[in-house]
């Protein structure tokens, strides 16, 4: 995965109407790109036979 | 009795001499204000200290014991509360400018709990900014930890864990997303206890992240944290996500026998090729885990090959779920947020949805890895971070884009029970020296969803066999 520029950045805030600003730029850029690198990572077997709710769950009834 | 030796005791001790009317609540109380007085101008644990309130309280507190009314098992018992917990007509800030004059009309469910139990609340404890995980956000100042001034108290129940450590409060409530009971609790040498998700009722707290936040318990002791879970535990209909479930009674469970049951020790937070825990909080688990042995738990190690992505999925949950509950303060107001708080909020809004949702399948991964480990074990084992408190940078920044990867690394040592949702507690296992500084370790009990009495019993058994508890900062 490609990490993602200031400008693209910037560009996704803009969408959420967020305006960015100079002082925060670059600590965002290394924050979120450290977020999405990391779960790009992850591709543990199964991961897509899963629905995306983990809360409520049938394993609490067995415990 | 000098007010040293009764600060220093323990809330079940002073509970129970309340009772017998060898301690009253008003001295209980003027001597936490005056220790509050003494050395608070240096750790900086209280947003607000309610004086004249809580020697209201005591008054009336008195005169019920003298009329032979006891509300519960901490009648008088002088507890602090972590600011995003509402209490009616007083501040609760959050630790944020944004909330700095918000003053809730209503109690929180855990404080009617409090209260019900007879506590007297001495205040409202800092934290970081809207419970984020870097120690410097508040918007009231830097918390320090009262082992070491430099370092950090745990983050983010700063103020729960160091006002609980240095003796300001008998016990105390912190909020726990992705590990903020058990780290104060792991930094500062305390009991921090993070209870089911569904145990106590979060209503009327300002929230972080709703499919992870717990409210729990900051002690000195086990029994302490054991009468204190006792006050807040059990169904509320106020919060939907409540599970309508009996509520043992915990301090009964804290027989210390732990003959037979069985513990896993979690291998991957143990490597240090791993997960980068150090030579002292690994010796001081290991050393844990064979006192544990010695008295008759049966121990094993355990393999959960998602526990080390933990903290990457706990991090993007909590992330997305945070600044999903005020999206207008940060369109409108976000010169008031502490720099690295408007980043970490900023991020938040930034992660694309299917980001969040491939964090919340990991978790479910990563859930189900830990369940099964936990049908074949009662309780599991393992550090609560993988160095002791380190030292606080006070200025603003990330620094780096890895330094941002080596914080989601860290964060799986909390995040993974924080996935999970059952109820996971850090007790002291020892302490090492930096500096001219000793400095607390920590090590996690886990258990299963709704067992937080295994949880407490095991951590009660290790407590009774070993010294650490009674050992406290200078100040």
């Amino acid at each position: 995965m490609s990490e993602l520029n200031e400008d693209e950045i910037r560009g996704l805030a803009k969408a959420v109407n967020i305006e960015i600003q100079n002082s925060d730029i670059t600590d965002i850029s290394y924050s979120l790109n450290a977020m999405l690198e990391a779960i790009d990572s992850i591709n543990p077997e199964g991961i897509n036979a899963v629905e995306p709710l983990s809360v409520i769950q049938k394993e609490d009834k067995k415990l | 009795m000098s007010d040293q030796e009764l600060i220093f005791m323990s809330a079940a001790d002073l509970a129970t001499r309340m009772k017998e009317k060898q301690i009253s609540p008003v001295e209980a109380v003027r001597a936490y204000l005056d220790r509050i007085t003494e050395v608070d101008g240096k750790i900086n644990a209280y947003i607000t200290v309610l004086a004249d309130q809580a020697l209201a309280e005591a008054k009336q507190a008195e005169s019920d014991i003298n009329a032979g009314l006891i509300k519960g098992s901490l009648h008088g018992v002088p507890v602090g509360v972590k600011d995003q917990i509402y209490t009616k007509d007083i501040r609760t800030s959050s630790a944020s400018k944004i909330r700095s004059d918000f003053v809730p009309d209503f109690d929180a469910t855990v404080v009617e709990g409090l209260k019900r139990s007879g506590a007297i609340i001495l205040g409202k404890l800092n934290m970081t900014e809207f419970a984020m995980g870097d120690p410097i956000t508040s918007a009231f100042g830097v918390t320090h930890n009262p082992w070491d001034l430099t370092r950090n108290p745990g983050t983010s129940s700063t103020g729960s864990g160091a006002a609980t450590a240095s003796f300001m409060c008998a016990t105390s409530l912190g909020e726990d997303t992705g590990g903020s009971v058990r780290g104060p609790a792991s930094n500062c040498g305390l009991v921090g206890l993070r209870p089911s998700w569904g145990r106590v009722s979060r209503y009327g707290v300002d929230g972080a992240s709703w499919s992870l936040d717990t409210i729990g318990p900051i002690s000195r002791t086990v029994e302490d944290c054991a009468l204190t879970l006792s006050a807040i535990a059990g169904f509320d209909q106020k919060d939907q996500y409540m599970r309508d479930l009996p509520v043992p009674d915990y301090c009964a469970a804290l027989t210390g026998d732990i003959k037979g049951v069985k513990i896993g020790v979690v291998r991957e937070f143990l490597d240090p090729d791993v997960m980068g825990v150090t030579k002292s909080v690994r010796q001081g688990v290991l050393q844990a885990t064979e006192v544990l042995a010695t008295l008759g738990a049966e121990v094993e190690e355990i393999s959960i090959p998602l526990a080390p992505v933990s903290g990457v999925a706990s991090r993007i949950i909590s992330a997305v779920e945070r600044s999903s509950l005020h999206p207008e303060w940060l369109r409108n107001r976000p010169n008031e947020f502490h720099h690295n708080t408007r980043v970490a909020f900023t991020t938040g809004e930034l992660i694309p949805s299917q980001v969040y949702y491939k964090a919340q399948k990991v978790r479910t991964l990563v859930r189900k890895q830990a369940l099964e480990a936990l049908e074949r074990f009662d309780v599991l084992v393992m550090p609560g971070a993988s160095e002791p408190a380190t030292v606080m940078n006070l200025e603003p920044g990330i620094r780096s884009k890895e330094a941002a990867v080596r914080a989601l690394t860290e964060a799986s040592y909390r995040g993974l029970f924080s996935l999970v949702s059952g109820p996971a507690l850090s007790i002291c296992c020892g302490y090492t020296v930096e500096g001219d500084n000793k400095l607390p370790l920590g090590i996690q009990i886990a258990g299963r969803p709704f067992d937080e009495a295994m949880v407490m019993n095991v951590a009660y058994a290790y407590e009774q066999n070993t010294n650490w508890h009674l050992e406290y900062p200078s100040l």
